[in-house]
């Protein structure tokens, strides 16, 4: 007897056991149902499609694929993390229940009175109320600015309901206790298929379908939550709400009771939820709608200096050195004549619309700080702005360079003479570039492109270089020295980052390059430079420097006469010569020796006239030998 | 064991709305009576903004649809009728057998009838309601069709709380799951 009583009661305590296994399983199926249809991406639909793709028979293919939760209740659900999370959480007991509210969040942009107003109507819409009567939480920010809305609109609660101690719990009967685990789990399997169809009928289900299936982005989103703490609605709130409760299922010690509260849905669709459609932005970076040349000269000057198209045209130049290649970039600028001198037209920089992609990050940030105009649309760049001014102060300097090689400027040049080591060290160090054509040979390379200048060809109309070559040259020298006066920045690759003073400096010298009669026929193109306007000058420029092949192979393939500068070497200090100018990155379209031979020419005829004109004040004068001569 | 009965709410829908409102109604019962291991799938309306669920059995879907075409087919035969589909759930009891009889006694234990008013089509012809995809007829008034394709949309979701409320209130008329049985076997009954 004693043993029977045993019996049972360990019958019971199994019974019991299962009983609240059951109940266990069922809340975590309850709640995995209720997240699956609520949680944006995470549906059954994309796992019920993925298995209408597969094989036709669900129940023999589901076999080897089924976990040990999906046969509890013969409900095979898609994975739903948030659904384990919740419940790991949330589960502390059987006998607590489990709240899922289903949030609908409201983000009005701060600031952006009309989506408010359209968010509001959404929820007038939803609720059939007024949205500032009830059920909403709004947050705001310091400045007062409404920056989201929450309305509760699904309300599920599971609960396992204990108190009603059933009758067929003090029986000891095994059989009847078994069989009432088995009516208890068929309708716990009925209800839940209830409520997996329910869950789909209800009006949130609309918005977590529209969420999901549309690419669109909404200015609302449909948020589940799990809350440890339930705030009961108010006696208004619930009056708003309608309720749909499923018949509880009895179990041995108590029921499972599963209810729902939910608004009503008046018209929530996509007409009314008015999504943020993803637009196409114009003026992106880059953008030609966003060329600065466009509106640079209605912006004004707020960084303290003046337009900055010439920077622009710089970096082009910087990068058109880096790329060995025409600068596919324009964000041209136009030649300034000085610092303070207004910016000319350039038609090439509008011809080639930046390509953010192509420059160089420290191009942008410049681009960005200088051009107020084009670049307000702009996000600011992430570099202070200190430097960026101080880089574009360079910079414009560096721009006005041709300008500021005037003819007088040459004509003062009467030293025009070997680098002395100092320059030759800054032009080293401000000639990075150089350096990589000719070991120790960057100060001469620069002298180089001092004799190559444009104002000694302008000067001495008998010497011209070829079209491509001269203005760049001369751009590049003073450019270069200006801006490597501002920012030491030793990678900039500029072609044409010479001091300034080695211009002045080797402008004595011109009669060195008149060597060949090709070389000068450029610089009569280019000597009547001053004559022409900045911008024609500098839009030649930029022209030739985009069409302009790289030097290096001109280097090895041009027979370079010898020209001889203070050590001597002609043939050496030739293959310098040529080799800076390779290396200065000034893209010499169609540049051949001839062109090389005539600028030679052009200089050794310079140079020949200075030393003639000492000669003659001063008669004792040693008259230097040519290091052009051959 | 007594064979409960639901009548569902009566329907007024066109011909070539039958399809999708009796797949509806029918696999929604159907799943409500697959206590066996399956794999929901989630089905839109193409003419209403409702999603219903299927257990995921191609057998199933099979006999539907087959028993759809069918009543579809006699519908256009009887135009303007009253129409009344019964989905009956069985169990299957073997008789003992004897010299004379082998029959295999079906006790129903629930019966759903679906009750379709259909209207006559104005200018959709035949072929149409046996497209998959259904076409509206451009002739129609569109206010009309619309205001009347909202009230079937109410109805029809009427229709499916009224199919959840019926198999909440109703359980214990169900048999015990049977292992290896994944739904519970069914009828469909159409006019004749």
């Amino acid at each position: 007897m004693s043993s029977s009583h045993n019996r049972s009661s360990n019958n019971n305590n199994s019974e019991g056991a299962k009983a609240e296994q059951i109940i266990f399983e069922f809340f975590a199926k309850s709640l995995h149902i209720i997240l699956e249809s609520r949680t944006p991406f995470m549906s059954s639909r994309n796992f019920s499609g993925e298995q209408m793709m597969c094989s036709p028979s669900s129940s023999s293919s589901s076999s080897s694929s089924v976990r040990p939760r999906d046969k509890w209740f013969n409900l095979a659900l898609r994975e739903c993390p948030a659904a384990l999370e919740s419940f790991d959480i949330g589960r502390r007991s059987t006998l607590e229940p489990l709240v899922v509210d289903v949030v609908l969040v409201v983000r009005p942009l701060v600031g952006d009175q009309m989506n408010l107003s359209g968010n509001r109507e959404l929820i007038r819409n939803f609720s059939g109320k007024e949205y500032q009567s009830s059920g909403w939480n709004s947050d705001q920010d310091e400045l007062g600015c409404e920056t989201k809305n929450e309305q509760i609109i699904e309300r599920w609660v599971v609960q396992y309901d204990n108190r009603k101690i059933r009758e067929s719990a003090t029986t000891s009967s095994r059989r009847s206790s078994s069989n009432k685990l088995q009516v208890m789990y068929k309708k716990a399997t009925l209800l839940l298929r209830s409520l997996f169809v329910m869950v789909r009928l209800l009006p949130a289900y609309k918005i977590f379908r529209e969420l999901n299936s549309s690419g669109q982005i909404f200015k609302f989103k449909l948020v589940p939550r799990v809350p440890s703490i339930v705030e009961p609605f108010t006696r208004r709130e619930e009056a708003e709400m309608q309720k749909f409760s499923f018949t509880p299922v009895e179990t041995i010690c108590g029921r499972l009771c599963l209810s729902v509260l939910y608004r009503s849905l008046s018209d929530v669709s996509c007409e009314h939820s008015t999504p943020m459609s993803p637009t196409f932005i114009t003026d992106y970076v880059g953008s030609p709608l966003a060329d600065p040349l466009k509106r640079f000269p209605s912006l004004p000057l707020s960084y303290g200096s003046p337009p900055l198209l010439p920077f622009q045209r710089r970096h082009s130049w910087s990068f058109d050195r880096h790329k060995a290649s025409p600068p596919s970039v324009s964000c041209s600028p136009s030649p300034t004549r000085s610092d303070s001198h207004a910016l000319v037209s350039h038609p090439c920089s509008r011809n080639l619309p930046p390509q953010p992609s192509e420059m160089p990050t420290g191009r942008r940030k410049e681009s960005y700080a200088e051009e107020y105009s084009p670049y307000q649309d702009f996000s600011p760049p992430p570099s202070p702005s200190a430097p960026i001014q101080a880089v574009s102060r360079g910079i414009t300097r560096t721009e006005s360079a041709p300008v500021r090689i005037p003819a007088p400027t040459f004509q003062t040049k009467q030293n025009i003479v070997a680098p002395s080591p100092h320059l030759k060290l800054s032009r080293h160090t401000s000639l990075k570039p150089v350096r990589d054509f000719g070991p120790g040979e960057s100060g001469s390379a620069i002298d180089k492109l001092y004799l190559y200048g444009r104002d000694d060809f302008r000067k001495h109309s008998g010497m011209r270089l070829s079209s491509n070559s001269s203005p760049r040259i001369s751009f590049s020298r003073s450019s270069s020295r200006s801006y490597q006066d501002d920012v030491d920045d030793p990678d900039f690759p500029c072609p044409f980052d010479v001091e300034y003073d080695d211009i002045t400096d080797r402008s004595s010298r011109p009669g060195s390059f008149d060597h060949r009669g090709d070389i000068h026929e450029p610089l009569e193109s280019s000597g009547s430079f001053p004559k022409k306007s900045q911008d024609a000058a500098v839009g030649a420029l930029v022209r030739m420097l985009k069409k302009a092949p790289p030097l290096r192979q001109d280097v090895s393939e041009s027979s370079i006469p010898e020209i001889c500068w203070n050590n001597n070497k002609p043939a050496r200090a030739q293959e310098i010569a040529v080799a800076s100018i390779t290396a200065s990155g000034i893209a010499l379209a169609s540049k051949t020796t001839a062109d090389a031979m005539e600028e030679l020419r052009t200089y050794k005829e310079m140079k020949n006239h200075l030393l003639l004109s000492q000669s003659t004040s001063n008669p004792s004068s040693v008259t230097a030998t040519s290091p052009f001569d051959a | 064991m007594n064979c409960e009965v639901c009548q569902l709410k009566e329907l007024e829908v066109e011909s070539f709305e039958i399809r999708e409102v009796l797949r509806c109604i029918l696999h929604t019962i159907v799943f409500h009576r697959a206590l066996g291991l399956i794999r929901p799938k989630d089905i839109d309306l193409e003419l209403f903004e409702i999603t219903y669920v299927q257990c995921g059995e191609i057998e199933v879907e099979k006999k539907i649809d087959e028993k759809v075409d069918q009543f579809i087919s006699w519908i256009e035969k009887h135009p303007n009728k009253k129409s009344q589909i019964c989905l009956s759930f069985y169990e299957v009891k073997s008789k003992q057998p004897s010299w004379f009889t082998n029959k295999i006694e079906r006790l129903y234990w629930e019966q759903w009838y679906i009750n379709l008013n259909v209207l006559q089509p104005t200018k959709a012809p035949v072929g149409k309601s046996h497209h998959s995809k259904l076409v509206m007829d451009p002739g129609e008034a569109s206010e009309e069709r619309s205001s009347r394709r909202t009230l079937l949309e109410q109805s029809l979701q009427e229709v499916l709380f009224q199919i959840i409320k019926f198999v909440n209130e109703k359980k214990d008329h169900v048999p015990p799951i049977n292992d290896g049985v994944i739904y519970c076997p069914f009828e469909i009954t159409i006019p004749s």
